[in-house]
């Protein structure tokens, strides 16, 4: 188990580096230099010339990035050529806002696709083809499609809650909940629909398996073969798939965030993506990667704990 | 020699039946017409649309539905029917970039992982990189670096999703590498790179059409969302995307505007999923034991009005003796799969079912438990047990004969035990519900029937999970299992079949001592002749759903009656004493036939070697003249004055077996497991 987590933590620590070379790589082929980005049209060459010099610009890519990297790993991943804004400051107030987001549609997409896909395989029949009908539908549903319709019922028809903006959990608890939850909706549409899915055919195959039949042959009640031994066994592809749909759900925040102008990570980068702000481009895209890797981390490691030959050895 | 290969599967029978499974389902022909449509509108569009995409009417802005625009129009008074179509072509197209470069790279890699061990380990990790980082933030960086230049785009997207298609292709992948005529062509000397391509890629054909619709959907859905947010194609162009996104402006004075263009990307993703959903789903999947509630309910209305048609139990069987009455078993949509078949088990004795797989034995087993799989019923006759027919109890009666009054033992012990539990959790809670005993006591008594199975460390094996005994280990423990009730009947399905042969005797001394100690009686069903002499009292032979004949073992033994029997006896080594060792074991040519080709008449007459013209019609089970003897052969009289016996002949089947082959493995070439 040790030297299955210790690998585990090599190659989380692998992708982020790998993604921190990408992040820097695709900030150099941006069109523009910083200086240009920074001063705006209409500087003079010279100007421009002269920041890109101070900002090192110039030098050897390896020694530009290992020069970020160094920072990186302080804390820093240094300033916004738009407004001059420390990155890691600005993320660090963004972060919490995707956290929630992504955080608060995996919970509510687990909950409702694990309720359906159990249903669907345990009660088979026409519930079975209803469920998988609507699982369908949703799973072909924009995102931001679904979110507009949201917008339009829950805000403009009724207002029942706030259509766009974000409240800070420490200014008030009760208006965060209700500012989160449209986007958090929104986004737990098409996760529960795959939840669901990956739910319904776990729960079919772990009811496939001959130990079921060994259950049935101790006359062992219908609900514990379902919910304790079929449920158990369904478990480890369940964990699998919502660790797959955190991931999914912490990128596509940026659908949601820009919907329901949420200041969010997924906002930092399609507005830094807009403005070329290299910086802030190379810091959200770091940021992103290492919570999403070390909330795999963790996940995975549930699995792994599920799972007894694993547990064991 | 190099034996001539086997057909590979011929890419053109995949596309065949993978077109059938298409039309066949009506989403997925649903969904083929509508994607149809829309790649024909598309293409065509410069010659029907009724406006240019900029024209604009002022006449008529943010309006619904009218005459002259079918669909309405956006804050511009452009025509939203024209601005569709017009972008359909490049939506549609590039979304299949996404699907060449996903798909095709994903194949690749599964391809050249399956070839070798050391590129399956480095791409797998590279992959698995690829899955854990946040795609949409790194194409959005993408983005800032090339511009929104969408076809690149969309390439790039493919070679992040390209890590799930290897992953999903990687299993299959390297089965097809392992098959039999794959190491044939490489001992043949065709190069890796052939292989993959004339043996592997062509059972890939399937799971490549179907990742390719779903993919597709998955770029269609990308491409929209990154317009959503501002990142399509540079305005005034229009996109699907793009178009929602100006709609969403204006969902507070025209919510109409959301409807046209959300329901046309709706409906083709809902398209392309059906399509890989029609051809996705697996063809024959395993039976599930538990079957869903939908199914039971069902069961058990049937099981009712069974019980209600048949008449009240005439002299029934003393306490203890189990007698099988006209018994048929069937897949629901009417295929039989055992028919009229009739036995008696006496309380202490043990009752070998014998036969070739396929003919039904199991069937016949799991049928006493009513624990047939999801989708097979008994739809005939009697099992009666204890004053009580089980052919026509509920799932709910049975529950409380299953453990209690009869049990059964499975053929892998391994798969029949929970992998998520500790043995002492399923040894305890099933003791507890079956004795209905306290946590103690039946902790006490676990341990009691581990040793009672010859487990000498027991409070090790309590402790252990499934994965950490041994393969007979595991059968002692399954064992223990079904005597957790203290059972009347035992059920043993191959008990022993999937053990080791020292094991194997091992387990068959253990069952006829528990037969004796406590006075159970045992269905034992086995295709080695060997466990039959070893400790069955009574035989029934099984062919083709019959039983074709039924006694006590000496005498079957040693007088068959039946040319199957007789058939069975001359193959199996064991049967024939050293000296009397023919030069070469005799066979029984061509296989057990599927129930839908069994034939009015004798149903092994195809393969027998003393078939007449009298064989066509129907046979009935009759006595067979040795004791209390059952046949169901015409000529079983005359061939028992005759003194015929089976005569090895050099078959084209079986030519090459070599003759110290166990009779058990000489069957299974032949078989096909019908369970």
């Amino acid at each position: 188990m040790a030297m299955f987590v210790t690998k585990r933590l090599l190659m989380a620590l692998a992708t982020v580096l790998v993604v921190a070379v990408l992040a820097f790589l695709l900030v150099h082929a941006m069109p523009g230099s910083p200086g240009a980005v920074s001063l705006g049209a209409g500087a003079s060459q010279d100007a421009i010339d002269q920041l890109n010099q101070s900002l090192g610009w110039n030098d050897p890519l390896v020694v530009q990035f290992f020069r970020w990297l160094g920072d990186a790993i302080q804390g820093n991943l240094g300033s916004s050529l738009i407004d001059g804004r420390s990155v890691s400051a600005d993320l660090a107030t963004r972060l919490p806002v995707t956290a929630s987001l992504a955080a608060g549609a995996t919970i509510l997409s687990a909950i409702f696709g694990i309720i359906l896909g159990v249903t669907a395989a345990v009660r088979g029949g026409f519930l079975d083809q209803l469920i998988g009908g609507f699982v369908g539908l949703l799973v072909a549903l924009p995102a931001f499609w679904i979110g507009v319709i949201f917008v339009y019922l829950f805000a403009v028809q009724s207002s029942v809650f706030p259509a766009t903006g974000y409240v800070p959990f420490d200014v008030s608890p009760q208006d965060w909940a209700m500012s989160l939850a449209l986007p958090v909706i929104t986004l737990a549409v098409g996760g529960a629909a795959f939840i669901a899915r990956q739910t319904r055919a776990s729960m079919l195959e772990a009811l496939q398996q001959e130990h079921i039949r060994t259950l049935r042959a101790t006359a062992t009640p219908t609900w514990k073969i379902l919910y304790v031994h079929a449920l158990r066994y369904a478990s480890l592809p369940i964990v699998a798939g919502i660790a797959l749909q955190f991931i999914g759900l912490f990128g596509g925040s940026v659908i949601a965030e820009q919907l329901f102008a949420m200041p969010g990570l997924g906002q930092a980068v399609q507005t830094s993506v807009s403005t070329h702000d290299a910086p802030a481009v190379q810091g959200v895209v770091v940021i992103a990667t290492v919570v999403v890797v070390a909330v795999n981390l963790v996940l995975e490691l549930a699995t792994k704990f599920l799972d007894p030959k694993l547990r064991a050895s | 020699m190099i034996p001539t290969l086997p057909a590979t599967p011929r890419k053109t029978a995949l596309t065949k039946l993978s077109g059938h499974r298409l039309l066949a389902s009506p989403t997925g022909l649903a969904g083929t017409l509508w994607l149809a449509v829309m790649v024909t509108a598309s293409l065509t569009a410069p010659w029907w649309l009724p406006f240019k995409t900029e024209d604009q009417d002022f006449t008529a802005v943010l309006s619904g539905p009218t005459a002259a625009h079918w669909l309405g129009t956006d804050e511009l008074g452009r025509d939203i029917l024209s601005r569709i179509f017009a972008s359909a072509a490049e939506t549609l197209g590039t979304s299949f970039i996404t699907v060449i470069v996903g798909v095709g790279l994903g194949t690749l890699l599964a391809l050249a992982a399956a070839n070798s061990q050391r590129a399956e380990g480095v791409i797998s990790r590279v992959t698995e990189i690829m899955m854990s980082l946040p795609g949409t933030v790194i194409i959005l960086a993408v983005i800032g670096a090339v511009g929104t230049n969408i076809p690149l785009i969309m390439a790039i997207l493919g070679v992040l999703i390209s890590a799930g298609i290897y992953r999903v292709m990687l299993g299959q992948a390297k089965s097809l590498q392992n098959q039999l005529y794959v190491d044939a062509a490489t001992v043949d000397g065709l190069s890796p790179l052939a292989i993959s391509v004339r043996h592997v890629l062509p059972g890939l054909a399937t799971t490549i059409v179907v990742q390719s619709a779903l993919i597709f959907a998955v770029g269609l859905l990308i491409q929209a969302g990154l317009a959503f947010i501002g990142f399509g194609p540079p305005l005034p162009q229009p996109s699907w995307g793009g178009m929602i996104q100006s709609a969403s402006q204006h969902v507070y004075d025209a919510p109409w505007l959301m409807v046209p263009t959300g329901v046309v990307l709706a409906l083709t993703v809902l398209s392309a999923n059906a399509i890989g959903n029609a051809l996705g789903k697996a063809p024959n999947a395993g039976a599930s034991h538990l079957p869903s509630a939908a199914i039971r309910r069902k069961r058990a209305g049937q099981a009712a009005a069974a019980a209600a048609a048949t008449p009240a139990v005439r002299n029934p069987p003393a306490a203890g003796k189990l007698s099988v009455r006209g018994l048929s078993v069937g897949v629901d949509g009417g295929t039989p799969l055992v028919t009229d078949v009739s036995f008696d088990v006496e309380p202490g004795t043990v009752l070998g079912l014998v036969g070739e797989s396929g003919c039904g034995k199991t069937m016949t087993a799991l049928s006493l438990m009513g624990l047939l799989p999801s989708g097979v019923a008994v739809t005939d006759g009697q099992i009666l047990w204890n004053g009580k027919n089980l052919a026509a109890a509920t799932d709910r009666d049975m529950e409380g004969i299953r453990g209690r009054e009869i049990a059964l033992i499975s053929q892998e012990p391994m798969r029949a035990l929970d992998p998520m539990f500790t043995v002492g959790y399923q040894l305890t809670s099933a003791i507890r519900r079956l004795q209905s005993m306290g946590r103690a006591e039946a902790g006490a008594e676990a341990l009691g029937l581990l040793e009672k199975v010859g487990i000498v460390d027991a409070r090790r094996i309590l402790k252990s999970y499934p994965h950490q005994i041994s393969g007979g280990m595991a059968q002692r423990v399954a064992i223990a299992l079904a005597l957790s009730g203290k059972p009347r009947l035992l059920v043993a399905d191959e008990p022993t079949t999937a053990l080791d042969v020292t094991v194997q005797a091992e387990i068959l001394s253990l069952l006829r001592s528990l037969v004796k100690d406590t006075g159970m009686s045992v269905v034992m069903v086995t295709h080695d002749l060997g466990v039959v002499a070893d400790i069955c009292d009574q035989v029934a032979v099984m062919y083709a759903g019959q039983v074709v004949e039924n006694g006590r073992t000496g005498s079957i033994l040693d007088q068959p009656r039946h040319p199957y029997t007789l058939a069975l006896l001359a193959a199996d080594p064991h049967a024939n004493s050293a000296h009397d060792m023919p030069h070469r074991l005799a066979t029984i040519k061509g296989q057990v036939p599927q129930p839908k080709d069994w034939p009015a008449g004798c149903r092994f007459a195809a393969r027998c070697q003393f078939a007449g013209s009298a064989c066509v019609v129907p046979v009935p089970l009759l006595p067979s003249g040795t004791e209390t003897g059952l046949v169901r052969c015409v000529k079983a009289d005359e061939l028992a004055v005759e003194g015929m016996a089976w005569v090895a002949t050099d078959s084209a089947v079986h030519q090459h077996v070599p003759a110290e082959v166990p009779a058990r493995h000489r069957l299974d070439i032949t078989e096909k497991d019908m369970a």
